[in-house]
């Protein structure tokens, strides 16, 4: 026990090293200069460009060779500092941050896991109810297939400007300053309500999908055909598929959880809700070294405790793995 | 911890109760956007490329404003300027002005903002100091500048576009803090105030103690609340519910949706709709083999036909150029080199096009449909156009299939910005299309010092990007900005030589009109200028409210 | 085999899926031959025309005939599916069914360049790639998204092994000295093999989906048309406020349908595979 997590822990911190490095690296291999991209934004007087330039660079210590910039970048991290946007100037990156993430994530989170609680209820109760299977399945098979901006487009268009039920942009009324009161939360939920039903329908089918296959394939394993001739009652034989098909299902949230700061950029630009998807992008196209670091560096820590969380609970769901990982059985 | 969680909650509730103006009231709130493409960052007046709209304009304010549609300097903060002799600019404020803070705004704070750029040289108007020799302050509302090179179209131009800063807050930063600072909670002198601010939104709030209330009236909008929109179909949605009263985006389908939606409301009724601001432009890299040769750009430029890219592209919002890339407003057009153009003017014509490069020794030798270089080897124009720019990425499209029309081999070509961009200003390109310096200004020498930059370096940061070098150009764009603006005829006279070279070197052509888009919505707020009431120019756009913006706010009526 | 076939035929699920995927593969890949038009992007009409005999799916802001673009669409997203999902599914499964079997270090040292490879951001690496190459076609962009898709079915496919790696039948295997490659080949990737399947369709989807998201952000080919532009345009030029649902319905919904089919094709097979799903 205590070895599969020392071995573990070591794993994930030599993942977290690497990954750091070669998300530093990723922007810096783009073509470009990004203090350029800053200074052409000022269409003023060209002698003062050239000023502003070797100023900027300096100040953001790109003048400085490439090993020096990577140990500086670690010196900062461990000091919580996570450099200056270049793109959103002056601003720095863990501000940007701070900013934009509780969007992304109460928009993600509600709908990643709404969405697998749902999707995997109907998943695992499709595997075995033929009726429904063939057809309540096959719509939402097709849903699952719709791209999100597509299906967004189609929301914002008919629900958004045709009936006027909903807003458009935004994350709240551009009329309300946020504070606390059923006005403004009522009007948050009905910003947000649409962004999310345009995941959360997407969403769904997948897993359901990945469940029903996987309860599936389950009861029909020899281990269910042994306890059926052992006459084990149904549900308690369904109740061992269902904690083993649920495995790669965990994975599968995981995964899905880690990834959230990113986000579903389409579905932002859609709706214009300003959560981080979109500021990333802007970051990545502007070249903005720092935030694309920073943005990443959250992606990196939400990945890898993600994926110890699902080493724990397959430790916990799966005692198989405990056992084997100790040699061979 | 439930503890504490439960009285921060009871804490917020109480608190929110007696927060004043939570909910902003449709009547008094004006919704713009436009002018803002990223969260609210920065509201620098040092760094005003880069600071969310209105920090000048709204918040800081200029010693002038300028109205590009009767071409006058409108005393803004200066309550006169005059050039007392040919190297002295006296400027008198106006009595009584004060910062937001209640601060008495003088003549100090003038002399203060211009000698912090002798400070700090990295002040993006801290070359001024190559020619301003000194400035004097006789009392608290008299500036005296002294020359030693008087620059007067330059100096026109900075008269209504360096905002002046608050002495008594500015004397106190570190020099870091003055060029990096974000500068949050701006306290300026104009008729906004710094409100708040969301991801994706920027708040206004009336001053209602602007010096300005006396001088030209109460702006209308008591808030103004900027957004950032994303997306087209975002904002043509918020326009169409009315939701969004003033937008200087360019939307596709105003034409066509203006006659459903009669709310809708641009500068013209009819095409092409927007006024034009800025020029389009076709860079050549004049560098290379055989783009080079001025007798191939020549001939190209009869090979363009920007009227179909007007019709097709911008359905007719936008306006062709004319041969010199002149801006259709007073103030540029009252030096129009007519003479140049009439004698080497050019104009769509593909046979001319085609003899023209016949005689110039471009024939398709080879016979593979495409003409070679007079010695024989093969080329190609490539068009680069920042790719996701839609509009601009069919238009190089257009322009390529009307070079191969010719006979010429061209191609458009769509990098992501940041490569564009570097090609760009590099020189790493064979062909681009820009118009990063272009816009309407008091003077065309603005267009011209980016058009013609010089000196020629390794990177063209503004202008010149394809390192066309003429010492004989260079020198008289330098002429011409120290030309006195009122003497028309001399500029003039400069005006028609630099024509004369451009059209006979065509390092560039001028291709189309982008428009000063503006699409309004009477739903709420009325009395936008327009054709008949043309009282301001419609402008939201970082830095230039000071030549429109403000006044249009004035001009409003519910 | 034949039985396969024999069931694979009478399944409804399957055939329905099959009969729509094959009707856009051979729209993709007859269509462009059927089309009035060569060029995609050409200007052949009118703008703002809506579906007639000229322009079976009317024309875009500029007179592009959408039927074109959509055939030609169909074919890229078919290409993208294929390259992008197959690239991805094979490397999955490779390290998956590797790190699951072996376990022990050769499992950290996978799991690990599989953890790394899910943080690193596909929309740099292709501007990357895009700045080192005349243009960004569609066959690069499948590549990045196969390349970086992986990590997904690789997990879940480990963990799929682990628990089929302690059954009797394989413990049987191993202990009858067969070599651990022949193992995975013959009693685990069998016993997985509607879930591998499951896999290889839920990447092809997939990649098409991402492709579509890619495009629509502004990383698309910077060459040629894919359903993703078409959308990308339908949105910038407000093709639905302005009633041209012509361009803007069309792209969206065919994508919905492919995917849809492949997933429900999905279904189908296991039914096939699965004889006691038939039962059920």
């Amino acid at each position: 026990m205590k070895k599969y997590l020392g071995t573990k822990i070591l794993v994930y911190i030599l993942t977290f090293v690497f990954a750091v490095t070669l998300d530093w690296l990723i922007p810096r291999f783009m073509p470009g200069n990004p203090i350029l991209v800053l200074v052409s934004r000022f269409s003023g007087l060209p002698e003062s460009a050239r000023v502003m330039y070797s100023y900027l660079t300096k100040a953001f210590g790109l003048d400085q060779p490439l090993w020096s910039q990577y140990v500086n970048f670690w010196i900062a991290l461990f000091k919580g500092d996570l450099g200056i946007s270049i793109y959103l100037y002056p601003r720095p990156v863990l501000e940007v941050l701070k900013m934009a993430i509780p969007y992304s994530l109460g928009l993600m989170i509600p709908s990643i896991l709404l969405s697998w609680i749902v999707g995997n209820n109907l998943g695992a109760i499709a595997a075995r109810r033929k009726r429904l299977d063939s057809i309540m399945l096959p719509i939402m098979y097709f849903i699952t297939g719709a791209p999100y901006l597509w299906l967004g487009m189609l929301l914002a268009y008919f629900l958004g400007v045709v009936w006027d039920i909903f807003p458009i942009a935004g994350a709240y009324s551009f009329s309300l300053r946020p504070h606390l009161s059923w006005l403004f939360v009522g009007d948050f939920l009905k910003h947000w309500i649409l962004p999310f039903l345009s995941l959360f329908i997407v969403q769904i089918g997948g897993w359901a999908i990945g469940m029903r296959n996987m309860v599936i394939y389950e009861l029909e394993n020899n281990y269910v055909r042994y306890l059926e001739t052992l006459g084990v009652k149904r549900k308690l034989i369904r109740k061992y598929a269902f904690r083993n098909a649920i495995l790669p299902q965990v994975t599968g949230l995981a995964l899905q959880l880690g990834t959230v700061i990113a986000g579903q950029v389409t579905t932002e630009v859609v709706f214009s809700y300003p959560g981080i998807g979109y500021i990333l992008t802007q970051g990545i196209l502007n070249q903005d070294y720092f935030l694309i670091q920073g943005c990443f560096l959250f992606i990196i820590i939400g990945v890898l405790i993600a994926n110890f969380t699902v080493d724990l609970v397959y430790m916990a769901l799966d005692p198989r793995i405990r056992f084997s990982y100790g040699g061979e059985v | 911890m439930k503890k504490v969680f439960i009285f921060a909650l009871v804490l917020l509730i109480f608190s929110s109760m007696f927060a004043a103006d939570v909910v902003y009231k449709r009547d008094e709130t004006l919704y713009a956007g436009g002018g803002m493409w990223a969260p609210p960052s920065n509201w620098s007046p040092i760094t005003p490329w880069n600071a969310v709209t209105g920090t000048v304009g709204l918040l800081y304010e200029t010693l002038f404003n300028y109205d590009p549609l009767t071409d006058t300097l409108i005393p803004w903060l200066a309550e006169s300027g005059k050039w007392t002799s040919n190297k002295t600019y006296e400027i008198k404020l106006r009595k009584g002005m004060t910062w937001h803070d209640g601060h008495p705004l003088t003549s100090k704070d003038v002399k203060f903002t211009y000698e912090l750029a002798k400070q700090i040289p990295e002040i993006y108007y801290s070359p001024v100091w190559n020619w301003l020799a000194k400035i004097d302050t006789p009392d608290d509302y008299t500036v005296v500048f002294t020359f030693s090179s008087p620059r007067y179209h330059e100096w026109s131009y900075d008269l209504y576009q360096n905002p002046i800063l608050p002495e008594h807050i500015w004397a106190k930063k570190s020099k870091d803090d003055v060029l990096t600072g974000a500068n949050e909670k701006a306290i300026g002198s104009g008729a906004y105030l710094f409100e708040t601010y969301g991801t994706d939104r920027m708040i206004y709030l009336r001053n209602d103690n602007w010096w300005g209330n006396k001088v030209f009236g109460q702006p209308k909008p008591k808030r103004i609340v900027y957004l950032t929109v994303s997306s087209n179909n975002v904002a043509l949605g918020m326009i169409m519910k009315g939701e969004l009263d003033c937008s200087n985006f360019f939307l596709p389908g105003i034409p066509t949706l203006k006659k459903t939606y009669t709310d809708i409301h641009t500068w013209f009724d009819k095409e092409p709709y927007m006024l034009s601001d800025n020029t389009a432009y076709l860079f050549f890299n004049t560098t290379i083999k055989p783009l080079n040769d001025p007798n191939l750009r020549r001939a190209l430029a009869y090979a363009i036909d920007p009227t179909i890219i007007a019709k097709n592209v911008y359905e007719g919002q936008v306006l062709p150029s004319n041969n010199v890339g002149f801006l259709p407003i007073k103030g540029w057009m009252k030096f129009y080199p007519e003479n140049a153009v009439k004698q080497y003017g050019f104009k769509y014509d593909p046979k001319t096009a085609r003899s023209l490069l016949d005689k110039a020794g471009y024939k398709d030798v080879n016979k593979d449909g495409y003409r070679e270089a007079p010695d024989g080897s093969k080329f190609k124009i490539e068009i680069s156009v920042p790719y996701g720019w839609t509009d601009w990425m069919e238009s190089a499209k257009i322009i390529a299939a009307q070079f191969v029309q010719v006979g010429i081999n061209a191609e458009a070509k769509f990098p992501d910005y940041s490569k564009y961009n570097d090609d760009l200003i590099s020189g790493k390109f064979s062909a681009a299309i820009s118009n990063s310096g272009s816009q309407m200004t008091i003077s065309p020498w603005t267009s011209f010092n980016w058009l013609f930059n010089s000196p020629i370096s390794e990177n063209m940061y503004n202008g010149n990007f394809g390192k066309y070098n003429n010492q004989k150009l260079f020198d008289l764009v330098t002429q011409l900005n120290s030309t006195p603006m009122d003497d028309t005829a001399a500029n003039k006279k400069v005006i028609e030589q630099i024509a004369e070279i451009f059209l006979k070197d065509m390092p560039a052509i001028p291709l189309w009109y982008n428009g000063m888009w503006f699409e309004a919505s009477t739903q709420v707020w009325k009395g936008w200028p327009s054709e008949k009431t043309p009282y301001a120019y419609p402008t939201t756009w970082g830095g230039r409210w000071q030549t429109g913006g403000v006044m249009m706010l004035i001009g409003l009526k519910q | 085999m034949s039985e396969i076939m024999f069931f694979a035929f009478r399944n409804a699920k399957l055939r329905m899926g099959l009969i729509i995927v094959l009707f856009f593969l051979l729209l993709g890949i007859f269509g462009p031959m059927i089309s009035k038009y060569q060029d995609p992007l050409d200007y052949v009409g009118q703008g703002y025309q809506p579906p007639s005999k000229e322009h079976w799916l009317g024309t875009t802001t500029f007179g592009q005939d959408v039927f074109t673009q959509l055939v030609y669409g169909i074919r890229s997203s078919f290409f993208v599916g294929l390259v992008g999902g197959g690239i991805a599914t094979i490397i999955g499964l490779v390290i998956g069914f590797l790190a699951g079997y072996e376990g022990g270090w050769l499992d950290e040292l996978l799991m690990m360049l599989t953890n790394i490879l899910l943080v690193i951001p596909t929309l740099a690496l292709l501007i990357i790639v895009a700045a080192y190459l005349p243009y960004r076609g569609v066959f690069i962009q499948s590549i990045i998204i196969g390349l970086t898709a992986w990590p997904w079915t690789a997990r879940a496919v480990r963990s799929q092994t682990l628990s089929l790696r302690t059954r009797e039948f394989v413990n049987l295997a191993r202990i009858s000295g067969r070599s651990h490659m022949k193992i995975i080949l013959y009693e685990v990737l069998p016993n997985m093999m509607s879930y591998v399947f499951m896999v290889f369709i839920l990447q092809f989807g997939g990649a098409i989906l991402a492709a579509v998201g890619l495009d629509f952000i502004g990383l698309g080919p910077s060459r040629g048309i894919s359903i993703g532009l078409m959308l990308q345009n339908a949105v910038l030029w407000n093709a639905i406020q302005l009633g041209m649902w012509w361009w803007a319905i069309p792209p969206g919904l065919v994508i919905t349908l492919v995917v849809g089919a492949l997933y429900f094709m999905n279904v189908g097979l296991d039914e096939v595979f699965n004889p006691r799903l038939r039962e059920m």
